[in-house]
């Protein structure tokens, strides 16, 4: 192996690497700079320069990776899961149906995408894999109504967790957000120390806009904690790094494929390691 | 979109329009922030420095420096160049083709490709009174083909019956004969979403494609996306060949960097852009307008 000088060039390249994987300038400079005031000028191998280049990523992560934790004394606990169109709100529901009822909990879901077209089927089809119920009103309902409702069942059934599947909407849609504050508060008639977790879903792909998606779901709907999906595909979703250091949320989960199985705990040192380009 | 990049940019010009004589120096320092802005903006880094590096060729070129306007002189630059990258004119669906006219959809998982198919359709039927089938070849997605359904159903749209335990490629060739027989114009296919890794599922819809024979084949991509827009153009461009690209959620705040980036490495065109959920939703992309719209002009 060749030694070299952490020099101007490769700090450079550092960058570049970072910038690639969606962190943004300010943090892609921000992490090469403190590199740089460790190491500037010293002779260091390729293989080291990756490593520490991880160890940075991975110390801002590190605090945010928290698992999810199942709150019994809450039962029914709720789980409201938000995010913009496409993110893979549905799908991740249906991976924590399956993951809950495997951990002996009995879940409920609630169909809370009354708009789009087959969203209340899509739902139908995760219930009927993981073996769940469902509440679910027609198309065009109102869905803080249909909230309040599967609350109510899930407190007279005893169930431990109710997920709550919403509508995608864009979190410059000052009427969709205020719909999903409706829901908030509409489901803390019933229990007020509800929502306990709100769930806000970011997709891999998506680049510095998620910075906005985490701080304007977070006001309106008082997110508690993240999941990445479409970590499968070639994107990085560096973005989470910026995001760990201006909001210090909890990262739950990552997305990793379609399938029922397709949800792993976030890592932070597997995630650092990826963006580094070094893969698993 | 594009309103946040078109403000940064703005400030950066303001700088050089109020000040005489423009030093090379200058040039360079505001080619800096025209990359930072640019980068903010989700534009691929690869796209960003071919772009700046132009920009400052020609900016050299034509002695900025000397030329009486100089600061003038690099916005007109930045902008010729901007154009260059998303391409000059708007290019519209192109139907020049025998009926029934096959047009393929494909792109990443939840990117808005259902949505698009049916907005497509509603639009050729209301603005160019054609006969449009739709069908979907997402055997994959829950309720897929159901939501293809109701778009249709909704919109006025026919859309071809649901086989259960058929194959992409088998609902492909079963669409086509419907759409012969049926004496349409034109027949939508839907595709399941699919990350460019998986290789099964891109060799899928480069035999949907084979058996089609699309006249059009739209890469729906998402207007949020960050710097991964560049994998996901060449990927699905060099796999399957693509004719266009739409862009959606343009009614979102993002900078839509993705646009000059997946124009940039594919050369095709941004034909369409989605600009909301309902079926109404979609205005044509017109690259000057927007390249005016993102230097504030
Ligand atoms: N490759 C991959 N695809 C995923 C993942 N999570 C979800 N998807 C896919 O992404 C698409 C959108 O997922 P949905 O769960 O419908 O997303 P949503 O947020 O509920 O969408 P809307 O309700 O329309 O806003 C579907 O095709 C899912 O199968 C993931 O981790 N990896
Ligand atoms: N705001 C907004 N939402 C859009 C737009 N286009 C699509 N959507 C929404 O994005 C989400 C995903 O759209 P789909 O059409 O299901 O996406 P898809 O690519 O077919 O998804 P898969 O089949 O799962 O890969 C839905 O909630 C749509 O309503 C758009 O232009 N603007
Ligand atoms: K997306
Ligand atoms: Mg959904
Ligand atoms: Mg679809």
């Amino acid at each position: 192996f060749t030694k070299r000088k952490l020099d101007a060039d490769t700090l450079e390249e550092l960058e570049d690497v970072l910038i690639q994987a969606d962190l943004g300038v300010a943090v892609a400079s921000a992490i090469t700079d403190r590199l740089s005031a460790e190491r500037y000028g010293k002779d260091i191998t390729d293989d080291e320069v990756k490593s520490i280049l991880v160890a940075e990523v991975e110390k801002v992560l590190a605090p945010v990776a928290v698992p999810f934790a199942l709150k019994p004394d809450k039962a029914p606990q709720v789980v409201l899961v938000v995010g913009v169109n496409g993110s893979g709100k549905t799908t991740t529901i249906g991976k924590l149906a399956s993951k809950f009822t495997a951990e002996g909990k009995k879940v409920m879901l609630a169909a809370g995408d009354t708009f789009r077209a087959a969203a209340i089927d899509q739902l139908k089809v995760w219930a009927g894999r993981t073996n769940v119920p469902i509440v679910a009103r027609d198309v065009g309902s109102d869905s803080a109504g249909l909230a309040f409702d599967a609350l109510t069942r899930a407190k007279a059934e005893g169930i431990d967790v109710l997920m709550i599947d919403t509508a995608g909407r864009l979190q410059n849609k000052a009427e969709l957000m205020a719909e999903l504050e409706k829901v908030v508060r509409v489901l803390r008639k019933v229990d007020p120390t509800a929502p306990h977790d709100v769930l806000l879903v970011l997709d891999a792909t998506t680049g510095q806009n998620a910075v906005s998606q985490v701080e304007v779901f977070g006001r309106t709907a008082g997110v508690t904690g993240l999941v990445m999906t479409k970590l499968d595909g070639t994107a990085r979703g560096g973005i989470l790094v910026a995001i760990a250091e201006k909001f210090g949320l909890p990262v739950h989960f990552i997305g990793v494929g379609e399938g029922i199985d397709d949800l792993e705990p976030f890592a932070a040192r597997d995630f650092a390691r990826a963006i580094a380009g070094l893969g698993d | 979109m594009f309103e946040s990049l078109s403000d940064r940019l703005a400030g950066i010009f303001d700088k050089l329009t109020r000040r005489g004589a423009l030093s090379e120096a200058d040039v360079a320092e505001a080619m800096r922030e025209v990359r930072r802005a640019l980068l903010e903006a989700d534009v691929a880094l690869d796209v960003v420095k071919s772009f700046t590096d132009k920009v400052k060729n020609r900016a050299v070129g034509v002695e900025v420096v000397k030329s009486v306007t100089p600061g003038q002189m690099v916005v007109k630059i930045v902008h010729d160049q901007l154009v260059e990258t998303l391409g000059s004119d708007a290019q519209p669906i192109d139907l020049e083709a025998p009926a029934p006219v096959a047009i393929l959809m494909v792109g990443l998982q939840g990117s808005g490709k259902t949505t698009t198919t049916a907005k497509i359709a509603r639009r050729l039927t209301e603005r160019q009174r054609k006969k449009v089938l739709m069908a979907s070849l997402d055997t994959r997605r829950p309720a897929a083909m159901e939501q293809l359904k109701v778009l249709g159903e909704q919109n006025g749209i026919d859309t071809l019956p649901i086989v259960t335990g058929q194959s992409a490629q088998e609902i492909a060739a079963r669409a086509l004969t419907a759409a012969r027989l049926g004496g349409y114009d034109v027949v939508l296919l839907d595709t399941a979403g699919r990350v460019t890794v998986d290789d099964a599922l891109m060799s899928e819809a480069a035999d949907v494609k084979r058996i089609a024979q699309p006249h059009e084949v739209l890469l729906v991509a998402d207007a949020l996306t960050g710097q991964d827009a560049v994998n996901t153009a060449r990927a699905f461009d060099g796999q399957i060949g693509i004719t266009g690209i739409v862009l959606t959620r343009v009614d979102g705040d993002g900078r839509g960097g993705a646009a000059l980036s997946m124009r940039a490495v594919t050369g095709k065109p941004i034909k369409l852009m989605g600009v909301g959920e309902k079926a109404d939703a979609l205005e044509d992309f017109h690259p000057q307008r927007v390249a005016d719209r993102i230097l504030g002009m």
